[in-house]
């Protein structure tokens, strides 16, 4: 899988890692059992700094998306890894989404529109690469 | 014989020097970072052709003359030495010169024409590419370090055959032309520098692999196919090296030990069959690394280019990045690597190896 990072861009890097990491495990592009790049060796192909995928590690092990296993390194989780706590966090994630959604006026029907055409679209990416 | 060696050594030399413009990144023209759209632009072309026949001017010209001084007059062997060094020199300095006055006419050019203005910059790395990665496993560079090992501990259990003077130093005949006293330091002191040399390949091998595998977002592709074909003969040709250099001089230590175990052809041979190899795969290596990106194969993405990376390379041509923590990265102008100046890692790699090895030759 190929990481796009924007420098420029008003997002932090470690959060587009973060971000297409998770992107790319949705769209199938990376698997559950597979192995992040060691730090030292992401952080050189991108030439930036080692804290910054380090960041993004954590980030992603504390959403229990990767585990820091000592020796084999970063390893995608598998579905049943994760428990409820996982799915009450996403909740609250959701709910702060789905309000300022309705804040900016999108009707019940826009939210879930976007919702299943945000599933379809990951799924046919899928799809594509696969 | 010296005249023929010096012709060939300098042709080789200058033939890479004209070359360069057209085997360096695809992307980089005279150490600036060009969009890919941009990169068969006119002026651009005509600078390349300019520096390179420029250099190959000078070359003809210093080396013809050369040649005829060395043939007419009655130069001695020192003065051939001397003054086909100084030509070599002459040659370098020429196109580093050309070199700094077209990066500066390609960074105007840039600015100009604003290149790469008002696009995204995108930096991109390939999950996957060390997969795809084939350099030689670092324990092969052991198989050099054992046999030189072997030599000293051989040389060690045969003292007392070793001769009143150790030689130093040998000419290109494979003769010995310089002598030191005969101490157990002096004894192995030969094939002790070879062991430093052995340990800065495995020390620059094992860096290498860790260093980045840089990418193009504009040319994925083609910027892979060039990054992967270089770190693997980067280790391939870094092993021949090793390999050779171990052979030769061990031949050496042991016709010290033993002086007629061979016959002068064969010494004579030795080192003319070293330089061959050397020059021939470092030629080849060369053109393999320097062709290997200059067939398009990546359809063009709108609205982006390559992350500009331009203020990192100090004159284009010394990278000083202290966030990268990549050791070594491809050179901007020529075929091969440079070091991160911002990571003293790589500068003790280098420096340490030729500390000592000045060291050991003012024992």
């Amino acid at each position: 899988m190929i990481i796009r990072i924007e420098p420029e861009s008003d997002i932090p890097i470690y959060q587009q890692m973060t971000n297409q990491i998770i992107e790319g495990i949705a769209i199938g592009l990376i698997q559950p059992g597979d192995s992040l790049p060691s730090v030292r060796t992401f952080a050189a192909d991108l030439g930036i700094n080692m804290h910054t995928v380090n960041k993004s590690y954590h980030q992603l092990e504390k959403k229990g998306i990767i585990r820091i296993v000592p020796k084999s390194g970063a390893v995608i989780s598998s579905p049943h890894d994760y428990n409820d706590f996982s799915f009450d966090r996403l909740k609250e994630n959701y709910k702060l989404l789905i309000a300022e959604s309705l804040v900016v006026g999108m009707s019940n029907e826009q939210i879930q529109e976007l919702v299943s055409s945000t599933i379809n679209h990951l799924k046919n990416s899928s799809n594509k690469e696969a | 014989m010296t005249l023929a060696i010096f012709l060939i050594i300098a042709v080789i030399l200058a033939g890479i020097q004209i070359a360069v413009p057209f085997l360096v990144k695809r992307t980089v023209i005279f150490g600036i970072t060009v969009p890919e759209k941009h990169i068969n632009n006119e002026k651009l072309s005509s600078f390349k052709k300019k520096y390179s026949l420029l250099v190959s001017l000078l070359s003809i010209i210093s080396l013809v003359s050369y040649a005829i001084w060395v043939l007419s007059s009655s130069a001695s062997e020192e003065q051939t030495v001397l003054i086909g060094t100084v030509i070599q020199f002459a040659i370098i300095l020429f196109s580093f010169t050309l070199y700094f006055y077209f990066h500066g006419k390609t960074l105007q050019l840039k600015k100009k024409m604003k290149w790469g203005e008002n696009t995204k910059q995108i930096q991109i790395a390939d999950l996957s590419a060390r997969a795809k990665d084939e350099m030689l496993p670092w324990y092969v560079f052991l198989v050099p370090i054992l046999i030189t090992v072997g030599v000293i501990g051989y040389t060690i259990s045969q003292y007392t055959l070793l001769p009143d003077q150790i030689p130093t130093h040998w000419g290109i005949n494979g003769e010995a032309d310089a002598f030191t006293d005969k101490t157990p330091v002096s004894a192995v002191s030969s094939p002790l520098m070879l062991l430093v040399m052995q340990v800065m390949f495995l020390a620059i091998i094992i860096s290498t692999k860790k260093s980045g595998i840089k990418l193009s977002a504009t040319a994925t592709n083609a910027s892979r196919l060039r990054q992967l074909t270089l770190r693997k003969y980067t280790s391939w040709l870094l092993f021949l090296t090793s390999i050779l250099l171990t052979g030769m001089f061990s031949f050496f230590q042991l016709r010290t030990i033993h002086p007629d175990i061979v016959d002068g052809t064969i010494v004579m041979a030795v080192p003319i069959i070293f330089l061959v190899i050397t020059l021939g795969s470092t030629v080849a290596f060369a053109l393999k690394v320097g062709r290997s990106d200059k067939r398009s194969i990546d359809e063009a993405a709108a609205g982006i280019t390559d992350y500009d990376d331009d203020k990192h390379w100090v004159g284009g041509l010394f990278y000083v990045n202290k966030n990268d923590p990549s050791i070594f990265v491809e050179k901007r102008f020529g075929v091969g690597w440079t070091i991160n100046f911002g990571n003293p890692i790589g500068y003790l790699i280098i420096l340490i190896p030729i500390a000592i090895i000045i060291l050991f030759s003012f024992l």
